[in-house]
């Protein structure tokens, strides 16, 4: 596939102009007459991040197996570390905590040090509700729910520079998820291939128009349209030189057929396409397990086995651009420690959530679960929140992203970063 | 049975009941001192004045619109759109296909039950047993969907269909298009959720009984009922909210069969002073935020579907809501005050001091101090004139809007009057100067080509792809009403494509005869069918550039021909797939119809 770097690289913008029908796009020209060429055409650091919305059971996915009130608070939801012949055991990381066993492909990640887990984490605000909770994490605000704009998004204002393409915010969501909503450059794609000209069962057809379109906006009086029609014409074109269509993973990499799996390879290409890709966004569903949600089969197995096969995939098929790119999975709280009366768990408190990167402190669990004794438990039920998700959040945007103004990204936050990132 | 209060209610509050024909067609204002459109001093012609009233207060005009405008004159047009009382037999007659709409929330509590209850109910009822659920499996999914049925249950996305295509229905073809618009307007900006779970399934009501029928009225009443409303109460929370130390009588006291911690809830009192009145920099503290709290609190909703054969329903249901009041208890339709909820100690908001033992009517009081207050008036005319003039409406056109806002007890149509008769109204910089929502897109469109809608669903997912998934926006801001929103990469790409689809008829549901537009006549050449169609989308629009730009394109031998190639490779394609909405559309010339399709998706559609 050629990038736009190998084409820099090979010999600049004129050879670059060549493949694309309308010319230079604008704002490589513009670049090219500014003075920010030179950190324009870095290679960028992409954060990557994952929202499983539900509710992930964190005691479930990563399991304090050596802890006795869980297993009584469990009866029939409980895996053990030790292979019993009926059941999957827990993949042990180090003599306390288990990994699920669908999890399985994280367990190199975690041993060679790029996949850390941060466990107690949640918000301080103790909403047991997925959209208050949701609403709160994904603001960044955990007590104020007219903050207008989303902590990703917040994020981008802070790069440091202006979005340089089209792609600098991505989100593999059908709509604008809460935390891109604001005034920064940021768009939402449910599949690449949508990005283009296009009229069902006539191809043709949409091709013509598609240059009159671009045309028009070309000479449209107002900047906006007329800016952004430009932007949508080079973006599509780059896209469509990328012959997203047949896009081939790296020897070896099968995604999961399945959304979540569909979202992370197209993060992929856009990120091999070096399209100026700095903050990724996209989900996962279904965590939301009241009802028999199983041990090592079931929904929640099913759940966390595509969690882990998508971002293990992600992860191999990034091949050379792995330093560039740091995957955080995160859920707006955690279940109830006790199973309920129909085999699933309750909206809870804390849960854990997933780093991956080659800067990320890996190896460890991080965090502080207590004996899961009633009265360690908040409110008496809940695996309680020690590690407030700010901490995590602004610990990974400060050390990937080079964002470090908290007030901005993290208003009414003053608390400690998180070490769960290299120096 | 309470439900019954319901509809009684939605009656009272005009669902329902007949239009009376408009009497008053003159554009007089309260005193019968007519006023007048200063749209000559701007330089502009009526008939360009008529087209840029139609722009704001409509969905976009129909072909012929801009000429009946002017024929009746532009104030008595808008004086008609103000008294909202237009006949809409036809709109009405088919929304009357549609069964959930008219139903009280009781009723769509007892009728749309959300997924996991119907889970719940059918354990209980011994249907499934609780440790077989598994809702990914096909015949399990299939015992659930029996068991709804023999129950009479419907699946809530139903109810939210039939809304969303009421949305549709309304905006395209309602005579008072004012009236939709303006309840567009304020559902935004009291915006609620379906991505809230709680509230979603008050949101329909919410909108028909409260919203609308106040979407032209005064801004404390419309402030009250929402305050008031179930839809409200469970998107922001304030159904929660109690006395932090409360007597025991509240602990048993649970509403909707809810779970209610006890204690204080901010969420609604710092909402309702930065979004829905004062605005963040209106004036208020955090103080202010909690001391408003404690006013609101005890305000939540009566007992509604199961709840109401509960026991807090079976508690209430031993008094009148004569006794009930007596006892300092309120209930009203869907809304009930808990006093034994509420905070009795003495509240300062905004220096205004409210006694200790008070109940209900201090948060009455409260809202009332609120849409009363200057910076309410200073807010609410900034958001409307952003929303009818400009992203950046001059300041002495929200000064003015805002002094009518005070002088006249925050009456919205002295306020829209006030804005109209202003001449920043009708200034050069205000002309063409608003980006079309996705939604407003769409519905111009639909009304620009007089399409019909036979399944409005297509449409409404159309809107969403183009970033304005109607009722679902996350946030208690509501939408933000800014062309930089509405307008990037994905979403302009998508908006051409809707252009296309829908002149090629290629919309399952909507159907488009673009040679009736003109008469039945066809074009004699692309380039003809661009003057020709450009005037009937665009009316009064100076469509040089356009044409310059397009028509060297368009005479193109070449061109014709390829689309014809190519349309009529994708019909033969199509009719394999015996797609009947498809091949409707398809009849059209697809020369012309790739003509109109780029109209819609011009840069100069996008602006009104």
């Amino acid at each position: 596939m050629a990038s736009r770097r190998a084409f820099l690289k090979s010999g600049g913008l004129a050879l670059f102009g060549v493949g694309l029908m309308g010319g230079i796009p604008a704002f490589m020209a513009e670049a090219a007459a500014s003075e920010k060429v030179p950190s324009l055409y870095k290679r960028k650091r992409v954060l990557v991040c994952i929202f499983q919305r539900g509710a992930m059971d964190g005691l479930m996915a990563v399991t304090p197996f050596t802890d006795t009130y869980l297993q009584a608070a469990r009866p029939t939801l409980s895996l053990s570390a030790v292979a019993s012949g009926r059941k999957n055991p827990l993949i042990d990381l180090d003599g306390k905590w288990g990994l699920h066993p669908g999890m399985k492909s994280f367990e190199p990640l975690f041993r060679d040090g790029r996949l850390a887990i941060v466990h107690g984490i949640g918000s301080p605000n103790n909403t047991r509700s997925h959209f208050d909770a949701q609403d709160y994490m994904e603001s960044g605000t955990p007590f104020n729910k007219g903050t207008a704009s989303g902590w990703l998004n917040r994020a981008v204002g802070l790069l440091g520079h202006d979005a340089a393409t089209p792609f600098t915010a991505v989100s593999l969501t059908s709509a604008l998820p809460r935390s891109f909503y604001g005034d920064n450059p940021s768009v939402a794609i449910s599949n690449l291939q949508d990005f283009a000209i296009q009229l069902r069962g006539n191809p043709a057809a949409a091709n013509t128009a598609a240059k009159s379109f671009e045309d028009l906006y070309d000479q449209a009086s107002a900047g906006l349209l007329r800016d952004t029609g430009k932007e949508s014409f080079e973006a599509m074109k780059m896209l469509q030189q990328a012959d997203i269509r047949n896009y081939r993973p790296a020897a070896g990499v099968m995604y999961p057929n399945s959304p979540l799996g569909n979202s992370m390879r197209q993060i992929a290409q856009l990120v091999k396409m070096d399209v100026g890709l700095e903050v990724a966004f996209t989900e996962s569903n279904g965590w939301d397990t009241h009802f028999n949600q199983g041990t090592d089969n079931g929904v929640f197995s099913r759940n966390v086995t595509d969690l882990s096969n998508s971002i293990a995939a992600f992860w191999r098929d990034l091949d050379a651009y792995q330093d560039d790119v740091t995957v955080m999975t995160m859920t707006e709280f955690g279940r109830t420690v006790h199973q309920n009366g129909t085999g699933g768990t309750d909206h809870g408190r804390a849960s854990c959530n997933f780093i991956l990167g080659n800067h990320v402190a890996g190896g460890q669990v991080y965090g502080v679960v207590p004996a899961l004794a009633t009265e360690n438990l908040e409110d008496g039920r809940d695996l309680p929140v020690t590690t407030d998700f700010r901490s995590v959040f602004s610990a990974v945007a400060d050390a990937h992203l080079r964002i470090s103004n908290d007030r901005v990204l993290f208003p009414d936050w003053n608390g400690k970063k998180a070490g769960v990132m290299k120096g | 049975m309470k439900w019954i209060i319901g509809v009684v209610l939605a009656a009272i509050m005009g669902f329902g009941v007949a239009p009376k024909p408009a009497d008053r067609f003159r554009g007089d204002d309260e005193k019968g001192k007519s006023y007048r459109f200063p749209w000559q001093r701007a330089g502009l012609t009526e008939r360009q004045a008529a087209a840029h009233l139609l722009s704001r207060f409509t969905y976009g005009a129909t072909p012929g619109e801009v000429d009946a405008v002017v024929k009746m004159g532009l104030e008595n047009w808008f004086a008609q759109q103000l008294a909202a009382q237009l006949p809409d037999d036809s709109l009405d007659r088919i929304l009357s296909r549609y069964d959930a709409l008219a139903l009280s929330n009781s009723e769509v509590v007892e009728t749309y039950p959300r997924n996991g209850q119907v889970i719940r109910m059918a354990i209980r009822d011994g249907v499934v047993d609780k440790d077989s659920v598994r809702t990914d499996r096909k015949e399990y999914r299939q015992v659930i969907q029996n068991y709804m049925q023999e129950k009479g249950y419907k699946r809530e996305q139903e109810l939210f269909r039939q809304f969303f295509c009421q949305k549709i229905l309304r905006a395209a073809y309602t005579h008072n298009q004012l009236k939709e618009v303006m309840t567009d307007f304020w559902f935004n900006h009291f915006n609620v959720s379906i991505t809230k779970n709680d509230c979603a399934e008050f949101i329909p009501a919410y909108e028909r009984d409260v919203i609308r029928p106040n979407a032209l009225g005064r801004f404390n009443e419309l402030l009250l009922k929402t305050a008031k409303s179930p839809a409200m109460l469970y998107y922001l929370d304030n159904f929660t909210s109690s006395a932090a130390n409360n007597d025991a009588m509240a602990g048993r006291q649970q509403a909707g069969g809810k779970a209610r911690p006890r204690g204080l809830n901010e969420n609604y009192a710092r909402e309702v002073m930065e979004l829905h009145t004062l605005g963040v920099d209106g004036g208020y503290t955090q103080k202010d935020v909690t001391e408003a709290a404690r006013v609101l609190t005890g305000w939540g909703v009566y007992p509604l579907g199961q709840a109401a054969r509960g026991p807090q329903a079976a508690r209430l249901a031993r008094f009148s809501d004569e006794q009930i009041a007596r006892r300092g208890f309120v209930h009203e339709g869907d809304f009930f005050f808990n006093e034994n909820r509420h905070d009795k100690g003495a509240k300062v908001v905004l220096g205004h001091v409210f006694p200790a033992g008070g109940g209900y009517e201090e948060g009455v009081e409260l809202l009332g101090l609120l849409a009363h207050h200057p910076s309410t008036a200073r807010f609410i005319c900034h958001k409307l004139a952003v929303r009818f003039v400009s992203d950046d409406p001059p300041a002495t056109l929200v000064d003015k809007m805002s002094k009518t806002f005070v002088e006249k007890n925050g009456d919205i149509r002295q306020v829209l009057i006030a804005m109209v008769t202003s001449p920043d109204f009708w200034s050069p910089e205000a002309l063409r100067e608003k980006t079309k929502s996705p939604f407003e897109l769409a519905i111009g469109a639909v009304r620009s080509l007089h399409a019909t809608i036979y399944q409005p669903m297509q449409l409404y997912n159309w809107v969403a792809r183009m970033g304005e998934r109607k009722y679902y926006y996350q946030a208690p801001t509501g939408f933000p009403d800014k062309g930089t929103y509405w307008i990037n990469t994905g979403s302009l790409l998508s908006r051409m494509n809707f252009g296309l689809a829908l002149a090629a008829g290629k919309i399952p549901g909507i159907s488009v005869d673009l040679l009736a537009l003109n008469n039945g006549h066809e074009p004699e050449s692309a380039e003809a069918a661009l003057l020709t169609y450009g005037h009937i989308i665009l009316p009064e629009r100076n469509l040089d550039a356009t044409v310059k730009r397009l028509t060297p394109m368009l005479n193109d031998p070449e061109l014709t021909r390829k689309v014809e190639k190519a349309s009529a490779n994708a019909q033969a394609a199509d009719s394999t797939r015996m797609d009947v909405q498809t091949m409707q559309g398809d009849q059209s010339d697809p020369m012309l119809a790739q003509v109109v399709g780029i109209i819609i998706g011009s840069p100069e559609y996008q602006r009104r």
